[in-house]
C-alpha cells in the first residue's frame, strides 16, 4: 500500500548564539502562524514536595506582568488582534505557544520573549492567580476521574517520586509558594534548554531576524540549566494494591488499573505503543472497548493509555461505569488483560495498527499547530528531522513476538494497582 | 470560505464540495436534519441513540468493521448529535476517501438495529448520561434549559432522560431512523485534496440510487414569549456554587443574529464557531468584572447559531468567599451597563479583528472547514460561512445596545443557581484539614 508522503525534512533548523534551538517550517498557502516551544524545566525540578505546583505556578505567572507591560496590557494587546501567547508547565517541561495571523507574528514573538525573560511576578497578581488555582483544585477534589487518577499515582510511585502527584500541586503546597520561590524557580529558564518552532506563512529570514532581536541576547541566569534530573527508582510492585475513593453525590464510578510503564526512549517503546493500541486504542478503543462496551454494554468510556515521556509513567486502563457494575467491570478488564498477555496480539491486529500509525501521519500535519507540535516532539526526543520518513520502517520493524513479549513483561496480572472513585458502594 | 461547489442529486441529497490542497487529506461529513428538536415526549434521546446504532453495522459492514476499516486506512471518524442536527465524519488520507463514502451511503439505509445490540447500547448510553451527571454543572444546565423552554423541545437534553432511555424500544429506534435518514434530509460536505468533478462522480455513483423519502415531520413548536423571570435552585453535593443565566433570544435567521454575536464577543471574546480558535476572554468585560475582582472563575457567555430561538447564556463558578447572589448581580450589572451606555467603537473593531483571526484558525483544517459549512447548511445555508464576516461588519454599536435592551431583559431570563449540599462541603473541609 502506498500512502501520501509525510515529511518534514525541509524544516530549517538553526541554533542562535546563546544556544536557543530554532525550527522553521514555512507553509505559504496557509494564512496562519503557529508557534510552539519548550524549556526543559518542570515539576521534576521543584526543590521539594512542600512546593509542589511551583513549576506550573511560575509558568502561569509570567503573563501576570513584565518589565514593560501589566497583565491587563498584555491581554488587551494580544486579544485585540485575536492572537494568543501563553506559557504553561508540566512534569518535565515548560511549554509556550502562540497563534496569529502572519501580520501579527512580530507581536507574538515580542511578547513571548518578554514573558519568558522579563517577568516581574506582581504580588497582587500572584494572589489572584493563586485564588484561581485553589478554586480549580477545589473542583478537582470533587471530580471522580481526577481522584481515581490521583489515588492510582500514589499507589504506583514511591514517596519521593514526582510522578506521585500532579504537576498542578495541592491546596496546601500552593498556599506555601511565595513570590521569592517563583523568582528563584524562574532562574532555571535558560536558552540552552529551549526550543522554538514556527510554522506558517512566514519568510524564514524574517523570522530569524526577529528571533535574534528578541531572544538573541538572552543569556539566562544560571550558567548551565538544570537538565532532566534522575528520577528516583520505582520499586517493582510485589502484590495487588487497591484504593477506593468515596465521593458523595456521584452516579458513576471511575476505575483505573495500572502497572509501571516505560520511557519514550526505551527500546521497548514501539512494541509497547503498538501493543497498547491493540489493547485499548485502535477501532475506537481496542480490545477493552470491544469487551467492556460493545459486548457487555457496561461503559461509555473505556480505553488504555501509555504515558511514555521523559520518564516512565503508568501503563494504564480506564473505565467509567455504573456503581453497581464496579466489580464486574474490573473483572472484565482483568479478563481482557489476561487474554491479551496469555495469547498475545494476532498478526491481523498488529497489521491494523501498523497501517493506522503509518497511514495517519498525513493527518497530523494538516494544520500549522499539528506540524509545530510534531517538530517540537521530534526535537525534544532527538528523533531527527527525517523521523517521519523513517517512521513507517520503524513501525514495520517491530515483530509480533516482540510486541507480545513486551506485553507479558509489563502487564503483570499478579502485581498491579487499582483505584476507583465514585459514590458509596450502596449508592448509585 | 470561497470556492464551494454545490450539487443537488435527483433524490434530494445536497452535496457541497470544497477543494483545498494544503495537505493530502480529505474529510467527509454527512449531516442529517434531526436532533433533540425533533423528539417528542417519552422519546427523548432517541436521535442520539440512533446515531450510536449507525456504528453498529450493516449487512455489508458488520458490527466492529466500520471503526476498524477507517482507522486501518489511516483515518479517524466519529459522530455527534445536537439539538438541531446529527453528523457523521471521517477524515482520511486523500486516496482513501471512497471508503468513507461507501460506508455512509450504505448505513444511511441499511443499518441493522440488531435487537441485542440495541439492548447493549441502552446501558452504554445510560453510562454516558451518568458520566455527565457526575459534574454538578450538568444538573444546573439541564434545569435552566428545562425552565427556559416550556413548549419547544429544546426543553430536553440531547442525551435524553433516563426514564425514556429505559423505555425506548428497537421498533421506536428503527422508526426514527426510517423517518429521518434519507437523502432528501441530508447534506454531504467534502473538503480537501480532490478534483471536484471526479469526486462528485463517485458521490453520484454511491448515493445517486438511494431512494428519496417523504418530507420529514415538521416541528411546529414555538416557544411563547416568556411572561416573567423564572428562578431555580439545584442543591446537590458539589465543590462550589454556580450561576447560570439564560435569555430567550432569536435564532440565526433573524436580522439581530449579528448584533447578538457581537454582544457575546464584547462580554467574553469572539470565538470560532467550528473549533481551532484561541481564547480572547481576558480583555473582555465579564473577565474584568468577575475574575479580575476575584469574585468568580470560569466566567463565560455563550450565544450560538440555532435553528429555532435558543438561549443567550452567562455564568460563572462562585469563589469560596462569595455568594451566588453577588455573582448574579455583577453579571446582570454588566448587561445593564451595555443597555444604558452601549459599547465602544474600539470594542466593535476588536471583535471584527478577533473574528477574522478565529475564522482563519478555524479554516486551517479540512475537518473544521467541513464542520463550519455543514453547520450552516443545517441551520440556514452554507453560504453563511462565507458571509459571516460581512454580517458582522454591518453591525453598528447602536445595534448591540438595542439587542441588549430588547432580549436581555428580566422578562426573558431564567436564573439558575447551584448550591452545594452542606454535608459535601463539610467533607471537603475535613479533606483539606487532613
Amino acid at each position: 500500500m502506498s500512502y501520501p508522503t509525510a515529511s518534514l525534512t525541509r524544516t530549517l533548523r538553526h541554533t542562535l548564539n546563546n544556544g536557543l534551538t530554532v525550527l522553521i517550517y514555512p507553509t505559504p498557502d496557509v494564512p496562519v502562524v503557529s508557534v510552539r516551544g519548550d524549556l526543559l524545566v518542570g515539576a521534576v525540578h521543584e526543590p521539594d514536595e512542600q512546593l509542589a505546583g511551583l513549576a506550573v505556578f511560575t509558568a502561569a505567572a509570567l503573563i501576570r506582568g513584565t518589565q514593560r507591560r501589566s497583565f491587563q496590557q498584555i491581554t488587551a494587546e494580544i486579544e485585540a488582534r485575536g492572537c494568543s501567547a501563553s506559557v504553561n508547565a508540566g512534569m518535565h517541561t515548560t511549554n509556550f505557544s502562540g497563534k496569529a495571523l502572519p501580520e501579527d507574528l512580530p507581536l507574538v514573538l515580542e511578547l513571548l520573549a518578554e514573558l519568558l525573560r522579563q517577568p516581574t511576578f506582581p504580588p497582587h497578581e500572584l494572589d489572584k492567580l493563586r485564588g484561581q488555582y485553589l478554586m480549580s483544585l477545589r473542583e478537582s477534589e470533587q471530580d471522580t476521574r481526577y481522584r481515581a487518577s490521583q489515588a492510582l499515582r500514589e499507589l504506583l510511585f514511591p514517596v519521593a517520586h514526582p510522578y506521585r502527584r500532579f504537576a498542578s500541586g495541592t491546596a496546601e503546597s500552593l498556599k506555601q509558594i511565595s513570590r521569592a520561590d517563583l523568582v528563584r524557580f524562574h532562574q532555571h529558564y535558560h536558552p540552552t534548554s529551549s526550543t522554538i518552532v514556527i510554522v506558517g506563512a512566514v519568510e524564514p529570514e524574517d523570522v530569524l531576524r526577529r528571533l535574534d532581536q528578541h531572544f538573541g541576547d538572552w543569556q539566562g541566569t544560571t550558567p548551565t540549566p538544570t537538565l532532566a534530573p534522575e528520577l528516583p527508582p520505582v520499586p517493582p510492585l510485589s502484590a495487588i494494591r487497591r484504593e477506593d475513593v468515596v465521593l458523595s453525590g456521584k452516579v458513576q464510578t471511575d476505575i483505573y488499573w495500572a502497572v509501571p510503564g516505560l520511557r519514550r526512549t526505551d527500546p521497548d517503546f514501539y512494541a509497547a505503543l503498538i501493543g497498547n493500541m491493540v489493547l485499548g486504542q485502535f477501532g475506537m478503543g481496542g480490545r477493552l472497548w470491544h469487551a467492556v462496551r460493545e459486548r457487555q454494554g457496561m461503559a461509555y468510556s473505556v480505553s488504555s493509555g501509555l504515558e511514555a515521556g521523559f520518564g516512565a509513567g503508568p501503563w494504564l486502563a480506564y473505565a467509567g461505569v455504573n456503581p453497581h457494575n464496579v466489580e464486574r467491570a474490573i473483572a472484565a478488564v482483568l479478563a481482557e488483560l489476561a487474554l491479551f498477555v496469555e495469547q498475545g496480539c494476532t498478526l491481523e491486529e498488529v497489521d491494523d495498527v501498523r497501517a493506522y500509525l503509518t497511514g495517519s501521519l498525513a493527518l497530523g500535519l494538516e494544520t500549522t499547530g499539528g506540524i509545530a507540535s510534531t517538530l517540537l516532539s521530534i526535537e525534544r526526543f532527538g528523533l531527527g528531522l527525517d523521523y517521519l520518513d523513517r517512521y513507517p520502517a520503524l513501525i514495520h520493524a517491530v515483530t509480533l513476538d516482540e510486541i507480545n513479549a513486551v506485553a507479558r513483561r509489563y502487564l503483570t496480572l499478579d502485581r498491579y494497582v487499582l483505584a476507583t472513585a465514585g459514590p458509596p458502594a450502596s449508592a448509585g | 470560505m470561497q470556492n464551494v461547489h454545490i450539487h443537488i442529486l435527483a433524490n434530494g441529497l445536497t452535496v457541497l464540495l470544497k477543494p483545498m490542497h494544503t495537505a493530502p487529506v480529505i474529510t467527509s461529513w454527512l449531516w442529517y436534519r434531526v436532533g433533540s428538536r425533533n423528539e417528542g415526549s417519552g422519546r427523548t434521546g432517541i436521535s442520539h441513540w440512533v446515531e450510536h446504532m449507525l456504528f453498529k453495522g450493516t449487512p455489508d459492514y458488520p458490527q466492529g468493521t466500520i471503526d476498524r476499516l477507517i482507522e486501518r486506512n489511516g483515518g479517524y471518524l466519529n459522530g455527534f448529535t445536537s439539538r438541531d442536527y446529527t453528523a457523521y465524519y471521517e477524515t482520511l488520507p486523500a486516496d482513501r476517501i471512497t471508503l468513507a463514502l461507501q460506508i455512509e451511503a450504505d448505513r444511511m439505509i441499511n443499518t441493522v438495529f440488531d435487537a441485542d445490540e440495541v439492548e447493549r447500547e441502552r446501558t452504554v448510553i445510560l453510562a454516558e448520561l451518568e458520566g455527565y451527571a457526575n459534574h454538578p454543572a450538568t444538573w444546573l444546565d439541564e434545569a435552566v434549559n428545562a425552565a427556559a423552554f416550556t413548549v419547544h423541545p429544546y426543553h430536553n437534553p440531547v442525551i435524553g432522560y433516563a426514564c425514556d432511555l429505559h423505555a425506548i424500544t428497537r421498533a421506536d429506534l428503527y422508526q426514527h431512523y426510517q423517518t429521518y435518514y434519507m437523502p432528501n434530509n441530508a447534506v454531504l460536505v467534502l473538503v480537501g485534496d480532490f478534483d471536484p468533478d471526479a469526486l462528485l462522480a463517485t458521490v453520484v455513483d454511491l448515493f445517486g440510487a438511494l431512494p428519496a423519502g417523504p418530507p420529514i415531520p415538521p416541528v411546529h413548536a414555538v416557544e411563547p414569549e416568556p411572561q416573567g423571570e423564572r428562578r431555580l435552585t439545584i442543591r446537590r453535593p458539589g465543590a462550589a456554587e454556580y450561576v447560570q443565566i439564560g435569555y430567550l433570544t432569536p435564532d440565526c435567521h433573524h436580522s439581530d443574529f449579528g448584533p447578538l454575536l457581537v454582544l457575546n464577543a464584547v462580554l467574553s471574546g469572539a470565538r470560532s464557531l467550528s473549533g481551532g480558535g484561541v481564547p480572547t476572554n481576558r480583555s473582555a468585560r465579564l473577565y474584568k468584572a468577575l475574575t479580575e475582582t476575584q469574585l468568580a472563575t470560569g466566567v463565560y457567555s455563550v450565544y450560538m447559531p440555532s435553528r429555532d430561538p435558543y438561549l443567550f447564556e452567562l455564568g460563572a463558578a462562585v469563589r469560596q468567599e462569595h455568594q451566588a447572589a453577588e455573582i448574579e448581580s455583577v453579571l446582570l450589572h454588566e448587561i445593564t451597563r451595555i443597555q444604558d451606555e452601549g459599547i465602544t467603537d474600539e470594542e466593535l473593531a476588536r471583535v471584527h479583528k478577533q473574528m477574522r483571526a478565529q475564522l482563519a484558525y478555524g479554516s486551517e483544517s479540512v475537518t473544521n472547514q467541513a464542520r463550519m459549512l455543514g453547520t450552516w447548511a443545517m441551520l440556514d445555508s452554507h453560504t453563511r460561512a462565507a458571509t459571516l464576516l460581512d454580517e458582522l461588519a454591518a453591525v453598528q454599536v447602536a445595534d448591540v445596545q438595542r439587542v441588549a435592551c430588547t432580549y436581555l431583559t428580566e422578562q426573558r431570563r431564567v436564573v439558575g443557581t447551584f448550591v452545594p449540599l452542606a454535608d459535601a462541603a463539610a467533607n471537603l473541609e475535613q479533606d483539606a484539614a487532613a
